[in-house]
C-alpha cells in the first residue's frame, strides 16, 4: 500500500466574499439559490452561518450586505494568486477559487523541504492577497488531508508523512462533505473520521457503496482510489484552433463548450474519467499557459466548460504583467491522471433523478429564452390568503433538485385560512362587484362581523347573477399594527346559479371577486 | 429405488400441471400477456403509459395516459380536471409544466395532488407560445396548457407531432386549441357540496363528464366524481 502523493493546499479564507471586494470586517455574506455560501468575519460574528437562508440570515443581522455569487469573478480575482506560485512548481492545481493544491515531490527538494516550501508559498500568497484575506496552507499525504490541514493551519500546518490517519481521526464526520453518508454516519454513532476509519472495509463497501468506500479510504488517511497504474494508451487531450486569434472571452467561449462536451463523450466512451484537467491555451507569438483544475468525475460537461471560461477570464483580463501578448489561437483540454469511472449511482428515491435533470435544463434554457421572470416555480410561506400561501418565485433563485414544500408537520395551521378545497384561480386583478339583498340594497358588513342582508345577486358591469348558496362571512384584520398595510375583510364564499363558486371579499366598503374555484 | 419413485411422481406431477395448463389456459394467456407487457422493450414509445390516480381511470381506454397523446378538456372546472388528471403522472416522480395561466391558484393544485416541488410555471408572451412548448415536450411528462389566445393550426399540427416523438402527454384547457385532442374530457354538469345559505363551507365538487376523443377513446364513456373531493383532492362517488 503506498502513501497518498505528499501535498501542498494554500487556502484563502472566505474567497467568494474576497471577491465582491468589500472589507471583511463589515457583515457581508454571499449567497447562491437562496442560501448563505460564504459570510465575512464580520457576518460570522453575529451568528450568520454557512447553508442558512437568505431570510434566517437578514434575521441574525439585519445590516447584512448580501451579494449574489459571481463565481466567474472568483476564478478571475484567484487567478494572479495562482500565478504567483508558478515558479515553485509548474503544476498548480486549483480546486476551487480560492483553494490551490500542489504535489510537493519536486519542490521540496529543490528547496529544502516541506516546511521551506510551506514558508515560502505563504509568503508568496500573503503578500498578494494582503490586505483583503490572509492565508493559510497546510501540508500532508493527500489533498483531502492537506486541505484540512490548511483549514486548521496558524499560518501554516506540516502533518509528517505517516501520521495522517492520527490527524484525521479526531475531526468530525461533516468533513468528508457527503451529507447522505454523514447523516447516516451520525445516526449511527460514528461521528469522528477515526471512528470511521475503524469500521472493516468490507463493510463499508456492502453498506455504502463505492461512494462510501472512498469516503472510508479518506478517512483512513489513504487515497480516495487505489492509483491505477495503468499507462493510458490513448491520448485524451481534445483541441481546436482559433481562427482569427480571439481576444475576447466570448469568442472563446462556445469552443470551450464544445470542446468540454467533446472531452466527456471521448472519456465515458472508453469509461475513465481523469483527477484533474488541465486547460491550455496557445497565442499567436506561441506562449503557451496552462492551469489544471480539479475534477475528480464529479464535473459535468457544462461545469468543465465554466472553469475553461473563468480560466481565460483570467488570462486575458488579468494585470497587463500576466496577460497574454497576443490573441489564442489554439485552446485545448488535457485530461490529466485517468482514472476508472465508477459511474455516480443516483439515488433511487430522492436525489437528482434523469428526469429531473431534464426538466432542471429545459428550465434554465427558457429562462436564457423568455426571461428569468417567465419560469417561475412555486415557494412555501405563511399566510391566511389564497394567494400568499405559496408564492411564485423565479426558477433561477431556487435550487430545484431535492426540495420538498409540504408543510412542515409540526407548525400550526394560520388562524384565519378557509379550509380545503383551495380555489384554483386566484385572481391577481380582482373583478369589482355589487352583492346586493331581495331588495337590491347593498349588502355590508356590520361592525360586529355580521352581514345586513343574505346576498341574493352578484352584479357587474350590468350583469347580474342570483346567489345559490352562500356562507360567511369570515372577518380577517391583518397588520393592524401598521396604518400603512392594515388591511381589514370579511370574505364570503358564493354559488352562484350557474353552478359556480367565488370567493368574494369587502374590504374598505367595496365588494370584488378574489378567487374563484374552476 | 427411491430416486425411480421420486421421478415417478415428479412425472406425474408435471403432468398434472399440464392438464392444469390446458384448462385454465384462457387465464395462462392472460397472464402470459401481462408478463409480456411488463418486459416490452422501452422503445415502443406508443405503448408506454403515465399512470392516472384511480377515480379517474375510467375516464381513459387504456386506464392510464398514453406517451405522445393530446388530451382536451373544456367546461366549467376544467382547470381542477386537468390538475386531477396531471397528479397521477406526477406523484410517480414526473415533472409538471403549466404554460399561460396567470392565475393559478398554486394551493389547490397541491391539493389535487401534483407534486409543487416538480412543477413549472412558465409565461410566455402570445408571440413565444409555441417557442415554450416546443422546449417543454420532451423535456417535462406532462405540459398542461390553457392559451388564451387561438393557436393556429400548423403550430398545432407540429406539437402535435412533436408529442408523439417525445412521449410527453398535452393537456390542454378551454377550446383554442384547433386540432381534435385524442382524448376529449367535457364537463357536462358540475354541482357544488357542503355550502347552505349562511352556513357551512365548500366542501367537495361533483363532476359529471363526458369522454370521447379519437381511435379507441371515440367510444362514449361517462363518469361522476368529486373533483375537489372532501379535502382538495380526486375522490370517487361513495356508492
Amino acid at each position: 500500500m503506498s502513501a497518498p502523493v505528499r501535498t501542498l493546499v494554500a487556502w484563502c479564507p472566505d474567497w467568494p466574499v474576497v471577491a465582491t471586494g468589500v472589507d471583511l470586517a463589515e457583515p457581508v455574506a454571499v449567497v447562491y439559490a437562496n442560501r448563505i455560501v460564504a459570510a465575512s468575519p464580520g457576518a460570522r460574528a453575529q451568528g450568520v452561518a454557512r447553508g442558512m437562508r437568505r431570510r434566517a440570515a437578514q434575521g441574525r443581522c439585519a445590516t447584512l450586505a448580501l451579494h449574489e455569487r459571481d463565481e466567474a469573478r472568483e476564478a478571475r480575482l484567484f487567478e494572479p494568486v495562482v500565478a504567483a506560485l508558478d515558479d515553485i512548481t509548474p503544476r498548480v492545481e486549483v480546486i476551487r477559487p480560492g483553494t490551490c493544491a500542489l504535489v510537493m515531490r519536486g519542490p521540496s527538494r529543490y528547496f529544502g523541504g516541506d516546511a521551506a516550501v510551506a514558508d515560502l508559498v505563504h509568503e508568496r500568497l500573503a503578500e498578494i492577497v494582503a490586505e483583503r484575506t490572509d492565508v493559510r496552507v497546510g501540508v500532508a499525504d493527500g489533498p483531502f488531508a492537506a486541505e484540512l490541514a490548511a483549514r486548521a493551519a496558524n499560518p501554516t500546518r506540516l502533518v509528517p508523512s505517516g501520521e495522517v490517519a492520527g490527524f484525521l481521526a479526531p475531526m468530525k464526520v461533516d468533513v468528508l462533505e457527503r451529507p447522505e453518508l454523514v447523516d447516516v454516519l451520525r445516526r449511527l454513532g460514528v461521528r469522528t473520521l477515526g471512528a470511521f476509519a475503524d469500521l472493516p472495509a468490507s463493510d463499508v463497501l456492502a453498506r455504502f457503496g463505492s461512494d462510501g468506500l472512498g469516503a472510508h479510504r479518506l478517512a483512513c488517511g489513504r487515497d480516495e482510489r487505489p492509483p491505477d497504474a495503468r499507462r493510458p494508451p490513448v491520448d485524451w487531450t481534445v483541441s481546436d484552433e482559433i481562427d482569427p486569434p480571439a481576444d475576447r472571452v466570448d469568442r472563446v467561449a462556445f469552443l470551450a463548450r464544445t470542446l468540454a462536451d467533446e472531452l466527456h463523450r471521448r472519456l465515458g466512451r472508453d469509461g475513465v474519467t481523469c483527477v484533474r484537467v488541465g486547460i491550455e491555451a496557445e497565442t499567436e507569438h506561441g506562449e503557451q499557459l496552462l492551469r489544471f483544475w480539479r475534477h475528480e468525475g464529479t464535473l459535468s460537461d457544462a461545469a468543465v466548460a465554466d472553469r475553461v471560461r473563468w480560466q481565460l477570464d483570467g488570462w486575458l483580463n488579468g494585470s497587463a504583467a500576466s496577460r497574454p501578448s497576443g490573441g489564442i489561437t489554439r485552446l485545448a483540454l488535457i485530461p490529466d491522471e485517468l482514472i476508472a469511472a465508477k459511474g455516480r449511482q443516483l439515488g433511487f428515491w430522492g436525489g437528482e433523478t434523469e428526469v429531473d435533470q431534464r426538466a432542471i435544463r429545459v428550465a434554465a434554457r427558457l429562462q436564457g429564452q423568455l426571461g428569468a421572470d417567465a419560469v417561475l416555480v412555486p415557494e412555501r410561506e405563511g399566510g391566511r390568503h389564497p394567494d400568499s400561501q405559496l408564492r411564485l418565485v423565479p426558477a433561477a433563485t431556487v435550487e430545484l433538485t431535492g426540495r420538498s414544500l409540504d408543510p412542515e408537520p409540526d407548525t400550526a395551521p394560520w388562524p384565519g385560512v378557509l379550509p380545503a378545497p383551495s380555489p384554483t384561480r386566484v385572481l391577481t386583478e380582482p373583478i369589482s362587484i355589487e352583492v346586493l339583498d331581495e331588495c337590491n340594497r347593498a349588502v355590508v358588513v356590520t361592525g360586529r362581523g355580521l352581514l345586513s342582508a343574505s346576498p341574493f345577486v352578484l352584479a357587474a358591469r350590468g350583469k347580474r347573477i342570483e346567489v345559490r348558496h352562500w356562507a360567511g362571512p369570515w372577518p380577517i384584520d391583518e397588520r393592524w399594527w401598521d396604518p400603512e398595510a392594515h388591511t381589514r375583510q370579511a370574505r364570503l364564499q358564493v354559488v352562484t346559479v350557474d353552478g359556480r363558486a367565488h370567493l368574494i371579499a369587502l374590504a374598505g366598503g367595496a365588494w370584488a371577486i378574489t378567487a374563484q374555484w374552476d | 429405488m427411491f430416486d425411480t419413485r421420486a421421478m415417478a411422481t415428479g412425472h406425474a406431477r408435471n403432468l398434472a400441471v399440464e392438464l392444469d395448463e390446458q384448462a385454465d389456459s384462457a387465464t395462462r394467456r392472460a397472464e402470459l400477456r401481462l408478463v409480456g407487457e411488463r418486459v416490452m422493450p422501452m422503445a415502443l414509445a406508443r405503448e408506454q403509459t403515465l399512470p392516472v390516480l384511480g377515480p379517474l381511470v375510467p375516464l381513459f381506454p387504456e386506464g392510464a395516459l398514453r406517451r405522445g397523446s393530446i388530451v382536451g378538456i373544456r367546461g366549467s372546472g376544467a382547470t381542477s380536471l386537468a390538475m386531477a388528471v396531471a397528479a397521477g403522472p406526477s406523484t410517480s416522480g414526473a415533472w409538471t409544466a403549466v404554460v399561460g395561466d396567470p392565475d393559478l391558484g398554486l394551493g389547490a393544485v397541491g391539493e389535487l395532488g401534483v407534486a409543487l416541488e416538480r412543477l413549472l410555471i412558465v409565461r410566455p408572451e402570445p408571440g413565444n407560445w409555441s417557442l415554450a412548448l416546443a422546449a417543454l415536450v420532451g423535456a417535462v411528462d406532462v405540459v398542461i396548457a390553457a392559451p388564451r389566445h387561438r393557436i393556429s393550426d400548423t403550430d398545432a399540427r407540429r406539437m402535435a407531432a412533436r408529442l408523439r416523438e417525445r412521449g410527453s402527454v398535452l393537456i390542454h384547457i378551454g377550446d383554442r386549441w384547433p386540432v381534435g385532442a385524442d382524448v376529449q374530457l367535457d364537463i357536462a354538469a358540475g354541482e357544488w357540496e357542503g355550502l347552505g345559505d349562511g352556513h357551512g363551507v365548500l366542501r367537495s365538487r361533483r363532476l359529471d363528464i363526458q369522454g370521447g376523443g379519437r381511435g379507441s377513446a371515440s367510444r362514449p364513456r361517462q363518469l361522476e366524481v368529486l373533483v375537489p373531493g372532501p379535502g382538495g383532492a380526486v375522490a370517487a362517488l361513495a356508492a
